[in-house]
């Protein structure tokens, strides 16, 4: 996969929708085909499709709600999200950037319908603990190591705005590179760029005591 | 280059995807520029921690049961829609029984058939809002699917 630069001497703080990337020579070919073949009502493609993209599905929802049994159930409602509104797919663009766009949503409902749950719950009882319970904080049971220091990277990832989070989900815990994840969120180059930068400057700012 | 417009390409730059030529004009200014670089290997730093992280893998059972449990939440699905449609029927058949047999009684007074009638009217035109405004927030949620 060929990476995509910016064109020399362009800022991409001042117009960072010059670099819009529309990519029209890659196509993914074998997910067209499956989704040509589910059209056709061929479970055997669709279930091809959910076993190809179950593990990243399910660990960017990890990443975005920070909680391993609703990622789990959400990333299998994006599944059939896909199923039910295949109709809407684009033929023309890149099946994992559409799914992205259903995931994601899901988790920003689940995050959004958690909130309002959360402020009802505490205006109406005092009991924190019966608060948390019910709004329960992104746990560090998500990561495979836990020591001070990733607990500690964890909670501030956690804690960043959702746009900031998800850049560095994608990043950092997916690997995509800047072309992919420009394509995924449906924003230019540049505002990947820039995205990440004010994201890893929030994280940076407040991990001072642990990085220097 | 002035510092702000360096910063965004500090990241290209960390992530390995920055063209050479740009790569060349970001590693002279930060040879010149000192808070630049201070900036920088704060960011090296971070991206060390971060890539050390992992996030904690599921179970092989689990695993192993994503496609039956995708499978089945669209077999409820189709369930639903079946019986939607069934009760649908049979409901719109019970009320069209039910007002030929009340119009055509002739032991049932006017006023009562007329007002049943408009009461009937009245529900309809609310189902009829209620499922408009259903599909209207389908299409303009904010969170919705979106098409791209």
């Amino acid at each position: 996969m060929k990476n995509v630069y910016l064109t020399p001497g362009q800022s991409v703080l001042n117009k960072p929708e010059t670099y819009v990337y529309i990519d029209k020579e890659e196509k993914t070919d074998e997910d067209r085909e499956l989704i040509l073949q589910l059209k056709r009502g061929k479970m055997k493609a669709f279930r091809k499709l959910v076993e190809k993209y179950k593990k990243p599905a399910f660990f960017i929802a990890l990443g975005l709600v920070g909680n391993r049994e609703d990622a789990y159930d959400i990333s299998q409602e994006a599944f059939t999200r896909v199923y039910t509104s295949l109709g809407r797919f684009n033929p023309q663009h890149k099946f994992f950037s559409w799914f992205y766009a259903i995931l994601s949503n899901l988790c920003k409902n689940h995050l959004r319908s958690r909130e309002i749950r959360g402020r009802y719950i505490r205006s109406v009882d005092d009991d924190a603990e019966m608060s948390s319970q019910t709004n329960p904080a992104p746990g560090p049971d998500v990561l495979m190591e836990r020591n001070e220091r990733s607990l500690r990277l964890w909670e501030e990832i956690s804690e960043l705005p959702l746009e900031f989070k998800e850049i560095i989900i994608l990043k950092h815990f997916q690997g995509y590179s800047y072309k992919e994840i420009s394509q995924m969120l449906n924003i230019p180059l540049g505002s990947v760029m820039s995205r990440l930068y004010y994201a890893r400057k929030k994280l940076k700012d407040n991990l001072k005591d642990i990085l220097t | 280059m002035k510092c702000e417009e360096v910063k965004p390409y500090l990241m290209s730059h960390l992530d390995g995807e920055i063209e050479p030529e740009k790569r060349s004009e970001i590693e002279k200014h930060l040879e010149e520029c000192e808070d630049c670089t201070k900036e920088y290997q704060a960011f090296v730093k971070l991206k060390q921690e971060t890539d050390k992280m992992k996030l904690a893998d599921l179970s092989d059972e689990l695993w192993n049961g994503y496609w039956k449990g995708v499978y089945r939440r669209i077999e409820r699905g189709v369930g639903w829609i079946f019986l939607s449609i069934g009760a649908i029927i049979l409901l719109s058949f019970g009320a069209y029984q039910f007002f030929k047999e009340l119009l055509a009684d002739p032991n049932i007074s006017l006023i009562v058939k007329i007002g049943v009638s408009i009461g009937a009217l009245g529900a309809i035109i609310l189902l009829v809002s209620i499922v408009r405004e259903r599909l209207f927030l389908c299409k303009t949620e904010r969170y919705g699917e979106v098409e791209r």
